[in-house]
């Protein structure tokens, strides 16, 4: 029982973690963010409805083009054979946490949120900057953030010219 | 200190590597890898690294096919002369050999793996203690993992010759596994080749976008593009994973950069297995080694024996 709670606790700390974490700037088909807050909510015993009812009014707008997009778009998966997936998904691990596994959880993700590798391979301006382009991160950021679309000569620019 | 013949398995190629391309009391390795496993012979202060590429083992093109074959010494001649009296640049025509061929060799052997037989080293990392299923699209995700941190330390070259090396590595990436889907996957239809094809170039596209962002701005954003790409966005993940990955990307980044355009245009970068720790270096050390570059390249430079071919113009000071 003790060990039980000790798991519950551990995931609610998880979700406090990976509420720290950066909203998505751009739009993917899965969010890291939302679907793990769902994964450790239900672990914890939190509520998960705000994103259940959240999926539910994105079901219904969903319509048959976006569905036909998805399918396409996931055509190696779905083009594997049935003894393959089965291989692939034994060879995944499954949810069954300890105390022990769920503090290792916490240690990685507190990691990641304190940017601990980032600070530590420090690699200076020399690859933010890089000397051949050195706009070159500063411009998908900006674009990505919206704060500075760029037009279409200069998009233009950077297939003929590289940059 | 390190000896890196282990990647070139059998007598003949651990010979081979012996005899030529040795590194000695060289720059960028000496200092940064730790190993575990450092027995009092091979600690002798020197690298050797075999910068033609024989990571490939097999397959129509490899490196194995052509190990025993050695130009003519009139032939090696003949290009020598040619190179001077146009004076070809060298750092250009260099981009084929080295990321095509070297670099691009290394990216692949990471998880390169067969079904029914042991892993290597490199693979153990991905496969068994990362959990990823051991499929081709799964090695492809891997090779680019491995590629894009080249294409991050390409980009920080002169612009000229960093996108010539970033077009060759992708251009040999392309015709490789073609060649692989065709040969070893045994697919006889072109045209599902070819929609393999573009299907790896689109996620080529995204991941290098996506490891980008997450390089530029924090952690966390590369953990989620790793998740994304590399851990194919399961949803039972592992966040001790997550981060294991997130740390050997940003050493290698580090080692990379802390290594000089030249070094790293001749080919002398190699992964440091996940296996092993990085650690930064001090300041002093970090003054020492640029030095020792520095000194190595002036006289090489300066001393006029160096052959055309192996001329370069690139800098050895950054």
């Amino acid at each position: 029982m003790s060990s039980y709670q000790g798991v519950k606790e551990g995931a609610k700390q998880v979700v406090r973690l990976l509420e720290k974490f950066p909203d998505e700037r751009f739009k993917y088909l899965v969010s890291f963010k939302k679907s793990q807050l769902e994964r450790f909510r239900r672990i914890a015993g939190l509520p998960v409805a705000s994103e259940g009812g959240a999926a539910n009014s994105t079901a219904q707008i969903t319509s048959i083009n976006e569905i036909k997009d998805i399918v396409n778009r996931t055509s190696g998966p779905l083009g594997l054979q049935k003894d393959m997936l089965k291989k692939m998904q034994a060879a995944i691990p499954h949810d069954q946490f300890t105390e022990a596994s769920m503090k290792a959880q916490i240690v990685s993700l507190t990691d990641l949120v304190n940017n601990k590798y980032k600070n530590y391979y420090d690699v200076g301006d020399k690859l933010y900057k890089p000397a051949g382009n050195p706009e070159y991160y500063q411009r998908i950021l900006d674009d990505i953030t919206g704060q500075k679309k760029e037009n279409v000569f200069a998009g233009l620019r950077t297939v003929f010219w590289g940059k | 200190m390190i000896r890196y013949t282990t990647r070139c398995q059998g007598i003949s190629s651990v010979a081979r590597a012996q005899s030529r391309n040795l590194l000695r009391q060289s720059a960028a390795a000496t200092l940064f890898y730790s190993t575990k496993t450092t027995t009092p012979q091979e600690n002798k202060n020197d690298i050797e690294f075999d910068t033609l590429g024989s990571p490939i083992t097999r397959g129509k093109n490899s490196a194995a096919a052509s190990k025993e074959y050695k130009l003519p010494k009139w032939k090696e001649a003949l290009g020598e002369y040619v190179i001077k009296t146009f004076g070809l640049d060298m750092d250009k025509v260099r981009a084929g050999p080295v990321a095509g061929s070297y670099y691009y060799s290394i990216c692949k052997e990471q998880g390169l793996q067969y079904e029914n037989e042991p892993l290597s080293e490199s693979a153990k990392f991905f496969y068994e203690e990362l959990k990823l299923p051991r499929t081709f699209s799964q090695w492809f995700q891997v090779t680019i993992l491995h590629e894009w941190m080249l294409f991050v330390r390409m980009r920080a070259m002169p612009f000229k010759y960093g996108r010539n090396y970033q077009q060759k590595l992708v251009d040999k990436t392309f015709a490789d596994i073609e060649m692989r889907l065709f040969d070893e996957m045994n697919i006889h239809s072109g045209r599902i080749v070819d929609q393999y094809s573009k299907d790896f170039n689109s996620q080529l596209k995204g991941a290098v976008f996506a490891y980008d962002v997450g390089f530029y701005t924090d952690d966390a954003t590369l953990a989620t593009a790793v998740w994304r790409n590399l851990f194919g966005g399961r949803k039972n993940i592992d966040y001790a994973h997550l981060d294991a990955v997130v740390k050997y990307i940003r050493s290698q980044l580090y080692v990379m950069s802390r290594m000089s355009d030249r070094e790293f245009a001749l080919g002398k970068f190699k992964f440091v297995p996940a296996s092993e720790k990085v650690t930064i270096l001090s300041p002093a050390e970090e003054e020492e080694m640029k030095q020792r570059v520095i000194k190595k390249y002036q006289d090489l430079d300066k001393s006029g024996l160096i052959l055309p071919s192996d001329r370069s113009n690139l800098s050895y000071e950054n």
